[in-house]
């Protein structure tokens, strides 16, 4: 800009002297002579303001090309800076994938190792119930609320393949140790268990507590084991397609949970076989279908242990319509105990069926000290049940239990699930049984139970359960009686449940 | 009983008598990528034909030093395919996962192809660089992975160290200098050869890649021939990047026989072509004829003319306390 206004005034300046200097006209030699010094100097000054231009231009374009260079610089280093950061952000998330993870959520409280070779869960199940029996006048002290199970359980994984369960149990009258447990897993279809858990027979048995249909396992439970101590080698082949399992136990009556040291001078052998031949195939209604067999046998058995729990069997409301304890003599185990149980269940959608048949093979021996002093005897005690359900609110049911797809949130108009059961369940005594090993005026010969209620679901931790059960029998009923089982069978049973469920 | 017994398991086997669906892990170094999309589509192809078996082959990338750790910490590789050696060795020693002498149970010491490492630049390569001694010149950045995570940068390294070496009457302390002068061009370390792949073309950061062969050309390929240029340095090493059945891990998976073929594989005409067509220089005489408009000719050191083998160099150069740990200060 200032060089085009010295331009200008140089211009001007020219054209004011070549004015005055016509104006005058006198000396023409003089003014040619001016004018050609007006004009080299005119010549000279715009030879200046090109030079001065020009300088500028290349001031300029030096400027350019280094604030080119400085951005590039600056561009090259906010990116260097932000790659940086996106490095470091990159080894953060590879960092935070090596630290060990601690979730707590419905599967309880889990932490794991950064690679899932360790893991430590707590799990727990309270099951607070009530229990009112109805047209029983001749029972007292059967009514009312109980803490069912009240199960802390403890259990994870080391080294990626032994696996560990530890579970007491505060319910109930005494604190008991449930299952207790390593098992090794080589592959989902050869593992190796040992220690205390469930003897490998009863299907209703195997269903785990928190899922079963009712508050209480149906008549067939009576006749297979509960908890054992022994050694088992199972697996799942093909994802459960077949299930296998082969153990042996120190043997434990029907129903019986054995204590921790039940030594036995036999052994009892324990097997199962379960197919679900569908389970993995395209024929949908078919993929729920499971049947299999199982079976335990012990020879020799003679102990305390080797009778049923509290030597008799109970009905569904726990109390006892059958007890090895014929007047003035004194049964115990002897010889052969076998059991076969052939079982299966049908799960499609809401559809629930299960059913299971059980026969226990008990050699037992009656003494006295009037005749005859000892009698032995093979009784075969059989059982069956079926039970059916139907999930009123359209989710899968399964041996597993069933999850709500609407959790409960009347805030959001959501309920739950809800489920329909029902059920019905025979046991019969060996006729062999009376006189010499049962009291046939006060133990029953057979009983039969049917069972219906009403689960709710209200999320995946979280129950209800309401179910009415009534129990008829044969034989029994000795109106003498003032104990079970006399007093027991004297009339069908009624007894209402309910259940408060909570398991994580 | 008997009878039924029978009759579960003749039902059992009925239902598992059909095709296996086989699944494999394959734990690979960062640029291989599409290498093994391809060859395990034409591998699974094969195997199906041949067995009526399916396989599907799932891809681990990575760094090849990270990659191998790794497997070491309990990643169930059933085959490794690295960036080189040292790294399925240290699986071997670490965590003896397969035997020792794993490298002598595949042709070419189970190398079944092999790279080179030279320079990517940006197109009409503004910088004019054109062999290593341009690479260390003042103003000239650089951008490579950190040699101990990555196998490529393992290989560039000693590449540059090799050429220092050959222009310095091998003079151990002017290569240093010279490797030294390198790494202080370089303003950025990513963790594997695809990071610092990313890091150049994606991110517009520095003048020169280090780059493995086959991520050059496919770095030209997937941006673009008008964006970038391949510069072939007069000197490299020769890149053997082996592969090796994970023994323990597939003999407890059951994949023991498909992955011992999975690699056998690699050496048929099928897997050699589909390595030169991945830009890696194939074994076979007849894919290598094919493919190889896409490779110049240099001249190419080898890991053990030049270093001693693997162990060696890694002990002298990659391990703590080495000669990188000295030069390179972030």
């Amino acid at each position: 800009m200032k060089l085009n206004k010295l331009w200008l005034a140089a211009i001007l300046g020219a054209q004011l002297t070549f004015t005055a200097l016509a104006a005058d006209g006198t000396n023409d030699t003089n003014r040619d002579a001016d004018i050609e010094a007006l004009k080299q100097q005119l010549r000279e000054l715009s030879q200046k303001v090109q030079a001065l231009e020009s300088q500028r231009a290349a001031d300029q374009q030096a400027a350019t090309e280094a604030a080119k260079v400085q951005n590039q610089e600056l561009d090259q280093k906010v990116r260097i800076l932000a790659r940086e950061r996106e490095l470091d952000q990159e080894a953060a998330a590879a960092t935070a994938k090596t630290q060990p993870k601690l979730t707590v959520g419905s599967n309880g409280v889990i932490a794991s190792s950064a690679d899932s070779n360790f893991v430590f869960r707590l799990n727990g199940l309270v099951q607070v119930d009530s229990r009112t029996f109805f047209k029983d006048s001749d029972i007292k002290s059967n009514d009312g609320f109980l803490l069912r199970r009240a199960r802390p359980i403890f259990q994870g994984t080391l080294y990626r393949d032994f696996d560990f369960v530890f579970v007491p149990d505060f319910g109930g009258s005494s604190v008991q140790i449930f299952d207790a447990y390593a098992n090794y897993r080589y592959e989902p279809w050869a593992q190796l268990r040992a220690g205390k858990f469930k003897t490998p027979e009863g299907l209703e048995q195997l269903q785990a507590d928190v899922n079963t249909a009712f508050n209480e396992r149906s008549l067939v439970t009576d006749l297979v084991p509960n908890r054992d101590v022994g050694i088992q080698f199972w697996g799942d082949i093909d994802g459960g397609v077949l299930s296998y399992a082969a153990g042996i136990f120190n043997g434990v009556g029907d129903t019986r949970n054995s204590n921790n040291s039940a030594f036995e001078n036999s052994v009892e052998f324990a097997g199962r076989l379960f197919a679900q031949p569908f389970k993995n195939s395209d024929l949908v209604a078919l993929q729920g279908l499971g049947f299999g067999v199982a079976g335990t046998s012990q020879n020799g058995t003679s102990s305390a242990n080797d009778l049923p729990n509290n030597n008799g069997y109970t009905t569904d409301g726990q109390q006892q319509f059958f007890a090895y304890n014929p007047s003035n003599r004194v049964v115990t185990a002897s010889g052969e105990h076998w059991r076969l149980s052939p079982q299966g269940y049908y799960y499609y959608g809401p559809l629930s069926l299960l059913g299971e048949y059980a026969i226990s093979h008990q050699g037992v021996k009656s003494t006295s000290s009037s005749a005859p002093k000892v009698e032995n005897a093979s009784l075969n005690n059989t059982a069956w049940e079926i039970s059916g359900g139907w999930v009123l609110t359209g989710e899968n049911a399964s041996f597993t239990g069933v999850t709500p797809l609407h959790p409960f949130d009347p805030h959001l108009g959501q309920w739950g699930a809800f489920q329909v059961v029902a059920r019905y369940a025979e046991l019969n005594i060996d006729d062999n049984a009376f006189k010499y090993f049962a009291n046939p005026a006060t133990s029953a010969s057979a009983a039969q139970a049917w069972s219906a209620g009403l689960n709710w679901f209200l999320n995946k931790n979280i129950r209800l359960n309401a179910s009415f059960s009534h129990t008829t029998f044969t034989g029994g009923g000795s109106s003498n009686a003032t104990t079970a089982p006399g007093v027991v069978t004297r009339q069908p049973e009624n007894v209402f449940f309910t259940r408060i469920q909570l398991a994580f | 009983m008997k009878t039924l017994l029978n009759i579960l398991l003749a039902a059992a086997l009925a239902v598992s008598a059909g095709a296996k669906d086989i699944k494999l892990l394959n734990v690979s170094y960062d640029p291989t990528r599409e290498l093994y999309v391809e060859y395990n589509a034409a591998f699974a192809k094969y195997w199906q034909a041949k067995t009526n078996d399916s396989v599907t082959v799932s891809q681990s990338h990575g760094g090849s030093g990270k990659q191998a750790q790794a497997v070491v910490n309990g990643l169930e590789a059933d085959v490794v395919t690295l960036a080189l050696a040292y790294d399925i060795d240290a699986i071997a020693k670490q965590a003896k996962l397969l035997p020792a002498d794993w490298q002598k149970r595949l042709p070419n010491n189970s190398t079944p192809y092999t790279s080179t490492i030279v320079f990517l630049v940006r197109k009409g390569n503004p910088k004019g660089i054109k062999d290593w001694n341009d690479v260390v010149k003042k103003g000239v950045s650089v951008v490579t992975a950190n040699p101990k995570t990555s196998g490529g940068a393992r290989w560039a390294y000693l590449a540059a160290w090799a050429y220092a070496l050959e222009n310095n009457n091998h003079d151990e302390a002017k290569a240093k200098e010279f490797v030294t002068q390198l790494f202080h061009n370089v303003p950025v370390l990513d963790s594997g050869a695809r990071g610092s792949t990313v890091t150049f073309v994606q991110r517009e950061i520095g003048d020169v890649l280090l780059a493995w062969e086959n991520e050059a050309h496919l770095a030209l390929k997937e941006f673009g021939a008008d964006k970038f240029e391949i510069v072939t340095p007069s000197l490299s090493i020769l890149a053997e990047p082996p592969v090796a059945v994970v023994d323990k891990n597939a003999r407890r998976h059951g994949t023991t026989e498909v992955a011992n073929e999975y690699l056998k594989y690699l050496y048929s005409e099928e897997g050699q072509d589909i390595a030169g067509k991945n830009f890696y220089r194939p074994r076979s005489e007849a894919a290598a004829a094919k493919y190889a408009a896409n490779f110049n000719q240099l001249k190419l050191v080898t890991i053990d003319g030049e270093f001693g083998g693997w162990a060696k160099a890694q002990k002298a150069h990659f391990a703590d306390g080495g000669t990188f740990d000295q030069i390179y200060q972030p």
